[in-house]
């Protein structure tokens, strides 16, 4: 039994020996800064978008479909919340609601449009992505947006016991959904869509309904990630968004989620968003050229893209006694 | 020298069924040699040992006077092995020029030779005496022309081993002719020809040399198909092992209304006017050969497809089956795939997870989270029910063996307590033993009322456990057999209705 979950766990496991040592190795070259009270801080409330974000992809990961719109979903969705409260004076929990129905509908939307065409969402939220930028700049144009009430990022730098609280929200959602698809008939369904389509539909589940499901929680997710960014950050411009989309596949795909489809990993997703920020700490910390960054978890990407499937085709070869294509 | 290929003591396992055991086959050039057995009996994985897609457990293979198995399909084609696999190998968007140049296409100044390759594929077709477009897409092509380009493919590499896997199963007679006429001419020149058909008159009539394959073994080894009249080979081929297993009769009730009934259903797949009646607690056989339209029309008629005319009844109500979800939830039908591993299974899902997902909400409680442990004490139920050997129930379904899986897919049904049941080639690739254990499964099933439409394509299995027989030929049922369970006259009557 306890051989079967280290078994299970391996990926989340070496991430989080990893995410150990790292932060450790960080702390010691910074001579203990990074433990004082603000870059502790700063480091955990800046986690907070990437795990949400990494969730937003992985429920459509989870499908075997990819939602590119994810920056897009969240410049829009973050530029009407900011819109409303500083030209239209709504109050916050309005902006706020309004803001994340937005991008719980486009995400909805490309759902439908999945199922209707019956394209892959590749494609798709390329369209909707592409749609959706045109969107974001005749929103905030070229200015950056803050006159909304202070009390907004007042908020966004609350913390409880040392703990950010956006940090919190991120966590509780993640929690959330991870019972979603544990627990609950919805998400065990969407998950055998991802695992084998046809298996799904010849046991009576609707797939059509599981991508709409997928790409609806996606867009929601989207939309919390939003209140988050609006939250944390002290303005809103056009570039909000823009470094969503390398972030939110490299989460879940280095935490242990296949591209194929049928697996979620909450919690790889949560340290390896943790990971990829030490990652950013420490391109600050050693002063490294910032392509350093994009360049690092770029590679890490791919080499988990390929480790996986190598093994992959591996336990399939074993299983059928095949031999290597060539 | 003539050309040969030796196969001495090959073997090959998959996990839960030994596919090969220790198989001799003797493939000489100038001859045209018939491999037979039933589905399953291993001629596929035996082919594909040969051109290198399989790597055998154990024996050796000898070519050309070398003694080693091809690492790879390129290489066999290298050495001159050509293959028409039974599943279609073809690039539905790539033209039929294109595709029987696909191997090996001339190639002038580092660039595609057009003209060379049009001529190639021209003279292969020529060959076959088949007249087609030859910038057509395959995509647009009818299944026996797919087949004819199929075989084209294998003549242009001008292979001295020529490996036919059923290559007259979609084709029409007048196509089978000329195809016979190259075969008798290639023959003349040398080449080694190994044919796998299901229809015996064709063997017959092409053939020289046979080689019976049974539940992996080879129970006749490369001897003159002359001496062997067609009732030896058949009985070679499906055994005597389970046509002497006893077997008892069971009373069906008839007289009440039946439980399922289709009248006069016709589909867009090709079915006209196809009317069945299935009893309570009655298991209702359906042979065929592999593409006769069994399959298709139990897909069709729940849902998976539409159909275009006739009547569906349940308990003699009217019924509109519009999904499968359909059928499963509202009408408590429920379908075991031919498929397991495609269809059937989540291969990576633990094995309660494949048996709760078809009952997912009926185990709610709350705000719609699931009763973990009502879900256990469910996969536990079935599993013990149907003797599923595995460690405990979050064992992965992909590390089972075949005959676990396949219960694994029945047991999802039973727990939707489904009271019809469609059964599709439960048996196929799965050993004698495992074999035996589910047809007693399917019985007791039947006799605690459980209504089943057992298809299936091994006869001794089906005259085994159904009480009655139907026979599909081209999507048309032929022949409706009360079952006596007496092997050798309904073996008989069923080849005859096949066959005439």
């Amino acid at each position: 039994m306890l051989k079967t979950f280290f078994q299970h766990r391996m990926t989340e496991l070496s991430l989080t020996i990893i995410f150990i040592i790292g932060f450790g190795i960080l702390v010691a070259t910074s001579h203990g800064i990074l433990l004082h009270r603000n870059s502790l801080q700063g480091f955990l409330t800046y986690l907070a978008v990437p795990i949400v974000i990494g969730m937003a992809q992985m429920v459509v990961l989870c499908i075997g479909q990819m939602n590119l719109a994810v920056g897009a979903m969240g410049g829009v969705s973050s530029g009407v919340m900011a819109v409303l409260m500083a030209q239209h004076h709504y109050p916050i929990w309005l902006a706020l609601l309004i803001g994340f129905l937005v991008a719980t509908g486009v995400g909805a939307i490309n759902g439908a449009l999945v199922v209707l065409t019956q394209l892959n969402g590749f494609i798709i939220t390329l369209g909707t992505m592409t749609i959706l930028l045109g969107f974001q700049y005749r929103l905030v144009r070229s200015f950056t947006i803050d006159g909304y009430p202070i009390s907004l990022p007042n908020f966004g730098a609350k913390s409880v016991l040392g703990f950010p609280l956006i940090l919190m929200i991120a966590i509780a959602t993640s929690v959330l959904l991870s019972l979603f698809f544990s627990r609950t008939a919805t998400g065990r369904r969407v998950l055998a869509t991802g695992g084998n389509a046809l298996a799904a539909r010849l046991s009576g589940v609707s797939n059509n309904r599981s991508v709409l499901i997928a790409h609806t929680l996606s867009g929601a997710l989207v939309g919390v990630a939003s209140i988050i960014t609006i939250a944390s950050l002290p303005g809103i411009n056009r570039s909000i968004g823009g470094d969503w989309m390398l972030s939110s596949f490299a989460a879940p795909i280095i935490g242990g989620v296949l591209m194929a489809g049928g697996t979620v990993a909450v919690y790889g997703t949560i340290v390896a968003a943790g990971v990829v920020r030490l990652v950013d700490i420490a391109r600050a910390q050693y002063s490294l050229d910032p392509s350093i960054v994009s360049l690092t978890v770029g590679v890490v990407v791919l080499s988990t893209v390929a480790l996986s499937e190598w093994r992959r085709r591996r336990s399939e070869r074993a299983r059928e006694g095949m031999k290597v294509s060539r | 020298m003539t050309t040969e290929l030796l196969i001495e003591n090959v073997s090959k396992a998959f996990p839960g069924v030994q596919a090969l055991n220790k198989v001799n086959l003797t493939l000489t050039g100038g001859t045209v040699h018939a491999l037979l057995g039933e589905n399953g009996a291993g001629k596929s994985t035996l082919i594909k040992i040969i051109t290198g897609v399989y790597r055998a457990d154990s024996g050796t293979l000898k070519t050309n006077g070398e003694v080693k198995f091809f690492e790879s399909p390129v290489e066999a084609t290298h050495a001159g092995i050509a293959v028409v696999h039974q599943e279609r190998n073809l690039i539905p968007d790539f033209s039929v020029e294109e595709n029987i140049t696909l191997h090996n296409p001339p190639i002038r100044f580092g660039i595609v030779d057009r003209v060379k390759r049009k001529e190639l594929a021209q003279k292969a077709l020529e060959t076959l005496g088949f007249e087609i477009n030859l910038n057509e897409k395959i995509k647009n092509l009818s299944v026996a022309q797919m087949q004819l380009v199929e075989i084209a493919k294998a003549l242009v590499t001008n292979a001295q081993i020529i490996l036919l896997d059923e290559p007259t199963a979609s084709i029409t007679g007048a196509e089978t002719v000329k195809l016979f006429d190259v075969i008798r001419r290639l023959k003349a020149t040398g080449t080694a020809i190994l044919f796998v058909s299901h229809k015996l008159e064709e063997v017959y009539e092409i053939c020289d040399i046979v080689t019976v394959l049974r539940d992996g073994e080879s129970v006749l080894e490369s001897k003159a198909l002359s001496e062997y009249p067609q009732g030896e080979v058949v009985d070679l081929m499906v055994g005597r092992h389970l046509a002497d297993r006893k077997v008892e009769l069971r009373e069906i009730d008839r007289t009440t209304t039946p439980v399922f009934e289709l009248r006069n259903i016709s589909t867009a797949l090709g079915h006209s006017n196809t009317s069945l009646k299935l009893s309570k607690g009655e298991v209702l056989g359906m042979y065929g050969l592999v593409g006769a339209g069994r399959s298709e029309l139990a897909r069709t008629v729940l849902g998976l497809h539409g159909i275009t005319g006739g009547e569906i009844f349940l308990d003699g109500q009217l019924i509109h089956i519009k999904s499968l979800r359909d059928a499963l939830h509202k009408y408590k039908i429920g379908y075991v795939t031919e498929n397991r591993k495609e269809e059937g299974l989540f291969l990576d899902f633990p094995v309660r997870k494949n048996i709760s997902v078809t009952i997912l909400s009926r185990l709610l409680r709350r705000l719609g989270v699931i009763n973990r442990s009502q879900e256990d004490e469910v996969a536990t139920k079935y599993v013990d029910r149907l003797g599923i050997k595995v460690v405990n129930n979050d064992q992965l379904a992909g590390t089972l063996s075949g005959g676990n899986q396949q219960k694994v897919s029945v047991a999802k049904w039973l727990a939707a307590e489904t009271e019809i049941l469609i059964i599709d080639e439960p048996t196929v690739g799965v050993d004698v033993r495992t074999k035996a254990a589910f047809h007693e499964l399917i019985l007791e099933l039947a006799n605690e009322g459980l209504s089943i439409i057992l298809i299936s394509s091994d006869l001794a299995e089906i005259i085994a456990i159904a009480d009655r027989i139907l026979v599909m030929r081209n999507y048309e049922l032929v022949a409706d057999f009360p079952n006596t369970k007496d092997y050798p006259t309904m073996s008989r009557s069923i080849m005859t209705s096949i066959h005439s």
